[in-house]
């Protein structure tokens, strides 16, 4: 059985339909990335797999419960933790985790015990008597994740956990949610962080304009694009012209200035190495450094969602269809 | 434990965490109380003060108002400001129904309503000399009064704004003219006929009527048939109000 397994779901305002019948599925202990630009219907996905949008069409499934139909035992086994930091400003640390642990019913004792252990993991603990509304951004990020998690739940959904953070939260939300990852608890992230997916997640999906764009493991999705695979190049000196002459090189699709250094998109490193040799030599140039490198996962978010980056237009099949 | 009273029990659990929880953010301040205790005071100046009326008569009008401004005026503020904040989003992703948001939400106000009400009562009966003949009426109409109103604000919070004045003023449209056409201030007996067809159909005409009744025995409708009009007002907007809600998460 899968974690959570999504089967046409679609979601229409009027006459916009925002998520056009998506699939997919989540493994159980899986840490799940989500992303796509703002608008393409992350956050309209979410609040229908957390049963706070009701479903056009289509099923969502969470440990085998569907949230249209068995909506209360679904949500019993997820924890939430939305992009704004929904605590209840007027209550303390401690009363908020007592209230989020009385609507999930869960007995007095168990709530008390999970609200010390959470209020001590987070670094909240010297100062849970004191009203939330006075903590910092990072504080109050932090209390709403130990709210997410007060009931131990076995699906964990993120969004934009770590957005606008000071490194110290930042670095210790990372750590709880790599440890809850080890302790088999499934992780749906959401992130405009390509780097957090790429580092975090065990498989992403794309999502752009309501659809599914690609679904695969980060370097997977990475190794569909060869075309972005690219030679970083810097010179000793830079001369007028130089931009248009390196685009002139075979089996170079594109070329970007990066400061001091040239980026030359390919799908042919080798080829466009043994060009440059010769171009540097025709030109009397030396370089200085030379790196060859993969594509980033912002670069394959990038190309997915319809922003061009270094590429002419290349349509290509992979796993996860037309892209 | 059989389903159907596991479901109860959540519910129940449920709605009793929101009301504590709305009682501690919103009801329990030194500015709400002072101004709740202050209202009936300021209406019985208003409307006592150059009328031949003895003071005492008009405790039970006095009520049925404090009852219906107390326990319809929270709700309305407070869930709009939680759609903005977010934090209402947090009672939608729990594990709860909306039958226990909107009855918790509801518990809230008609538990501060009834308090204010109690204490309204002791000043007016050792202010004005005055007394109650029947405790148990008077002790019953606080409570589904109270309810009920407190229901009624919760209803029309149910309209899908972040912005406080749109539900207030829709919620006042509503609320003003009930004072007018329920026998508060002016007799029904006094009323014309279309104004007594109206009455009919206003809670707060046998909130008042029950009022009269705990206070001199004197009752236009019996106090059976106020009891039942105010819970049958109370299912109604609880029913209306757990439609509204879940059309609101479409």
């Amino acid at each position: 059985m899968d974690a959570i397994e999504v089967i046409g779901l679609t979601k229409r305002f009027g006459d916009n339909v925002a998520v056009k019948g998506i699939d997919f599925a989540v493994k159980m202990g899986e840490t799940f990335g989500f992303l796509g630009p703002n608008g393409a219907g992350k956050t309209t996905t979410i609040r229908m797999l957390t049963g706070m949008t009701k479903i056009t069409s289509g099923r969502a499934l969470i440990h085998g419960h569907d949230i249209a139909r068995d909506t209360l035992a679904a949500k019993r086994l997820m924890g939430v933790v939305p992009e704004t930091s929904n605590i209840y400003d007027e209550l303390s640390a401690w009363d908020n985790l007592i209230f989020t642990g009385r609507l999930y019913h869960l007995k007095k004792a168990e709530i008390e015990r999970n609200a010390r252990d959470l209020l001590d993991t987070f670094g909240l603990y010297e100062r849970c008597h004191e009203p939330a509304g006075g903590f910092s951004k990072g504080m109050k990020r932090r209390l709403t994740l130990a709210m997410g998690l007060v009931n131990n739940p076995g699906v964990l959904f993120l969004d934009e956990p770590t957005s606008g953070l000071d490194v110290q939260s930042r670095r210790l939300i990372r750590d709880v949610v790599q440890d809850l990852a080890r302790k088999n608890v499934t992780i749906f992230l959401t992130t405009h962080d390509i780097e957090e997916a790429n580092v975090s997640c065990d498989r992403v999906a794309i999502i752009n304009r309501g659809t599914i764009a690609a679904i695969d493991a980060p370097e997977k999705l990475k190794q569909t694009f060869e075309s972005l695979q690219s030679i970083e190049i810097s010179f000793d000196a830079v001369r007028p012209g130089l931009l248009e002459a390196l685009r002139t090189l075979p089996q170079v699709n594109d070329v970007r200035k990066e400061g001091d250094k040239f980026r030359l998109y390919t799908a042919d490193p080798p080829e466009v190495l043994s060009s440059l040799c010769t171009f540097t030599q025709e030109q009397n140039m030396r370089p200085i450094s030379v790196t060859t490198r993969g594509p980033s996962l912002e670069e394959v978010f990038i190309r997915l969602t319809g922003l061009s980056v270094g590429t002419k237009g290349e349509v290509r099949e992979t796993d996860a269809g037309m892209v | 434990m059989p389903g159907w009273f596991e479901g109860v029990s959540r519910d129940i659990g449920a709605a009793w965490a929101i009301a504590r929880k709305d009682m501690k953010i919103y009801y329990i301040k030194p500015s709400i109380l002072v101004s709740s205790l202050l209202f009936p005071f300021v209406m019985f100046l208003a409307f006592a003060v150059g009328r031949e009326a003895a003071a005492g008569t008009l405790i039970p009008g006095l009520l049925a108002v404090t009852l219906l401004f107390s326990a319809s005026s929270i709700e309305p503020v407070s869930i709009p400001i939680e759609r903005r904040t977010k934090t209402f989003d947090r009672l939608l992703s729990a594990p709860i129904s909306i039958r226990a948001i909107v009855l918790g939400a509801s518990l809230s106000g008609a538990l501060f309503a009834s308090a204010i009400g109690v204490a309204t009562t002791v000043i007016a009966l050792i202010v004005l000399n005055a007394g109650v003949m029947n405790v148990a009426a008077l002790l019953l109409g606080f409570a589904l009064t109270s309810l009920c109103f407190s229901t009624m604000g919760t209803l029309f919070a149910a309209y899908r704004t972040e912005n406080v004045g749109e539900v207030m003023s829709l919620l006042n449209l509503v609320r003003l003219p009930l004072l007018f056409i329920s026998g508060v201030f002016i007799p029904l007996a006094s009323m014309p006929g279309w104004g007594q067809s109206i009455a009919v159909f206003s809670p707060l005409t046998y909130a008042h009527d029950l009022m009269l009744f705990a206070f001199d025995g004197t009752t236009l409708f019996g106090p059976v048939i106020d009891v039942a009009a105010l819970v049958l007002a109370i299912v109604i907007f609880q029913a209306a109000g757990i439609f509204l809600y879940q059309r609101s998460r479409e």
